[in-house]
């Protein structure tokens, strides 16, 4: 039973909300590892879904699926440490909430209709919200209202645009059921016209919600005020689940002849986010914002490749696979570096090799990944978005492209420098931990892995998972 | 020949004209939930229901107590605890808004005559009507500063949304599916909402939203 993926955190979740908190984070890591190992099954051997026309698991779901399984784990593995450093009001609730985000994210990836997966994308924003709340502070709440208002606006009109899909089936006069399979296989007869509109309504509420500009304005302030943990389960897990649902959209697109539409408007939305992105990381003073809007620059790469098509789609798969992986181990890491020095300002940190040795190297091989150096996969990916860009001939997209990735890199690496070794003459608040560094570095110790060799379900499902938007290897 | 249908989408524009001029709390509220009430009757009222069953009827009343009862009571409540009692000093003033109103019924009423959806025929105003409704909401979210206000907007705008799905969707693809995931919604966003605004009032000591400009950049 497929559904038991999002059943089991809800329910944990639920309960954890009654426990006292020892309890709720031994269930915290339980329900990690029994996510994992469900995961594992669904890949291995494949898991039927029993409300079948509802559910199902498509490829492009189970790889965002085993990202949010993977990081999840080491996340809750972080937070458990975490959370005995940092003063917390209501700890059962903090848990709870964890486990329920984790389940509505679960539900994303594994639904295949089309209203299912807007109620869950919705189910993320309701949960995620208390857990940016937690240190309850006024920037803290600004944060959560403006995530929450922004999102819910997002996602209200994604909701038309599925009215709008769901139009062009009517005028047209067919009778399917509203799965993404189904409408994939039956759309070269509906009314273009309708299609169209609605897949610029569900863009731009996806959008929102991935976080693409000029819509991202909500997110560098949930990033940077949500504590640590949160902040890597949102800019590692939410974004992709919020791309899934274009993700699919541009597929029945694809499939109705009109790929080469919506792909110019995913390339056009992507260019933006990277320049947005570019000329906010160069004057950025506060690393975990630093963080977000790289965030930005990333789910626009993703957007640029799946827009492009070909190469730069299976680039853009990899990419996102790795940039969750990578970014969550910075976030991870800035937790440590904010419990140490005490402090978001850049200004306010230095010496870093010294006052904390690995959280150092860590931050630096992280920023070295997202910025696209090998062995870490970002280099892969990036380098398969710019062949695939070349193939197709876009060169001035691609020019955009690079040039905003070379700010990025300008940006990042003026205050990565200042943070490692600037001066800096105060005293260290709270040291390092195993527990706290283990996670970011497995993390990394992954992506440069997966760089090297990759299994060979995984490269199948890519391909798989790209069929469907007109990506392949070759093309 | 009267058309119930068509005096129920008269009256919901009535109804977002007055409380887009509005400025009393109370008063919103009550709109609110008589807007609630007339847009879970809409779809119901439409033609496409050959026979009505004792689902549908269920249904129907669980979302008129929903829309018109229940949530219009959580804002009644929410304005209550940060009490509130009318919105001053609006962005954009109460007259400005009321002519803003009418352009969007305009712009609404020509944006649906160019659409022509074959699935409505005998039923003009139901698109106008929908998208002045979102449009509406979405304007007032941005015109006004008390939070509790852009909630009140946010409803607006989902009423629209419910409007135009019941519009442009047939039953047969929606069936309840639509419906309570708006309701699912409305009704734990705004549960959220309340507790936000709650915390809102207490580290503000008032729910103004203009006090939400520390972070930048």
């Amino acid at each position: 039973m497929l559904e038991l993926i999002f059943i089991i955190p809800v329910f944990l979740g639920v309960i954890t909300f009654f426990l006292p908190r020892t309890a709720g984070r031994f269930l915290l890591i339980m329900a990690g590892v029994f996510h994992l190992a469900f995961t594992a099954s669904i890949w291995l051997k494949g898991v039927a879904p029993y409300w079948a026309p509802y559910f199902g698991i498509a490829p492009e779901g189970q790889i965002v699926l085993l990202v949010t399984s993977f990081l999840y784990l080491l996340i809750a593995a972080y937070t458990v440490s975490y959370m005995a450093e940092v003063e917390m009001h209501n700890e059962p609730v903090f848990a709870g909430c964890m486990l329920l985000f984790l389940g509505a994210m679960s539900m994303v990836a594994v639904t295949d209709h089309i209203i299912v997966l807007w109620i869950a994308i919705e189910a993320t924003t309701l949960m995620s919200a208390p857990l940016i709340f937690l240190h309850k502070s006024k920037e803290a709440l600004e944060a959560t209202w403006k995530y929450v208002m922004i999102c819910s606006v997002g996602i209200a009109l994604a909701l038309l645009g599925v009215f709008f899909t769901i139009l062009a089936i009517d005028t047209s006069d067919i009778n399917v059921p509203i799965t993404f399979t189904d409408l994939a296989r039956a759309s070269g007869r509906f009314d273009p016209t309708w299609l169209k509109a609605g897949f610029i309504f569900i863009l731009i509420g996806y959008g929102t919600k991935m976080g693409l500009a000029p819509m991202h304005t909500w997110l560098p302030d949930a990033h940077s005020e949500a504590p640590s943990p949160v902040s890597a389960l949102l800019s590692g897990a939410l974004l992709n689940c919020a791309f899934l649902g274009i993700y699919k959209t541009h597929g029945i697109m694809q499939a109705a002849g009109l790929g080469w539409y919506s792909g110019r408007i995913l390339v056009v939305f992507g260019l933006i986010s990277m320049v947005v992105a570019a000329v906010f990381i160069m004057q950025q003073d506060n690393y975990k914002r630093l963080l977000a809007y790289s965030s930005i620059e990333n789910m626009g790469v993703i957007a640029f490749g799946t827009g492009i098509g070909g190469l730069a789609a299976f680039g853009a798969m990899l990419h996102l696979i790795h940039h969750a992986l990578i970014k969550s181990s910075l976030f991870l890491t800035s937790g440590n570096i904010l419990l140490g020095y005490g402090s978001k300002k850049i200004k306010e940190t230095g010496r870093m090799p010294l006052f904390m040795p690995g959280t150092s190297i860590s931050f630096m091989g992280g920023f070295a990944g997202i910025s696209g150096f090998p062995p870490f996969g970002i280099f892969l990916s990036e380098l398969m978005i710019i062949l695939g860009a070349l193939r197709k001939g876009a060169y001035i997209s691609l020019g955009i492209f690079i040039i905003s990735l070379i700010l990025v890199f300008a940006g990042a690496s003026k205050g990565v420098i200042r943070m490692s070794f600037g001066n800096f003459n105060g005293e260290l608040l709270v040291g390092e931990k195993f527990m706290r560094l283990a996670p970011p570095c497995i993390l990394l110790l992954v992506s440069a892995g997966l760089s090297i060799w990759m299994p060979d379900t995984l490269y199948q499902t890519i391909l798989k998972a790209i069929s469907t938007i007109g990506g392949g290897i070759n093309g | 020949m009267i058309n119930t249908p068509d005096v129920l989408l008269v009256l919901i524009l009535l109804s977002v004209l007055l409380s887009i001029g509005g400025s009393r709390l109370q008063e919103f509220i009550r709109i609110m939930s008589f807007q609630g009430v007339l847009v879970s009757l809409v779809p119901f009222l439409l033609e496409r229901h050959e026979q009505t069953s004792w689902l549908d009827i269920g249904f129907l009343l669980v979302l008129i107590a929903i829309k018109g009862g229940i949530i219009p009571f959580l804002l009644w409540f929410a304005s209550r605890k940060v009490s509130i009692k009318r919105d001053a000093e609006p962005i954009v003033g109460y007259h400005a808004s009321i002519l803003t109103g009418l352009f969007i019924i305009l712009v609404a009423t020509f944006i649906s005559n160019r659409m022509e959806p074959v699935s409505l025929s005998g039923h003009q105003l139901l698109l106008p009507a929908a998208f002045t409704t979102l449009a509406a909401g979405l304007f007032l979210m941005m015109a006004r500063r008390k939070a509790i206000t852009q909630v009140i907007g946010y409803l607006m705008m989902e009423n629209g949304i419910y409007l135009a799905g019941s519009a442009l969707a047939k039953q047969t693809h929606t069936q309840f599916i639509v419906e309570f995931g708006v309701l699912l919604d409305l009704l734990v966003g705004i549960m959220i909402m309340g507790i936000i605004l709650h915390q809102i009032s207490r580290s503000f000591d008032d729910a103004d939203t203009m006090f939400l400009e520390r972070l930048k950049g």
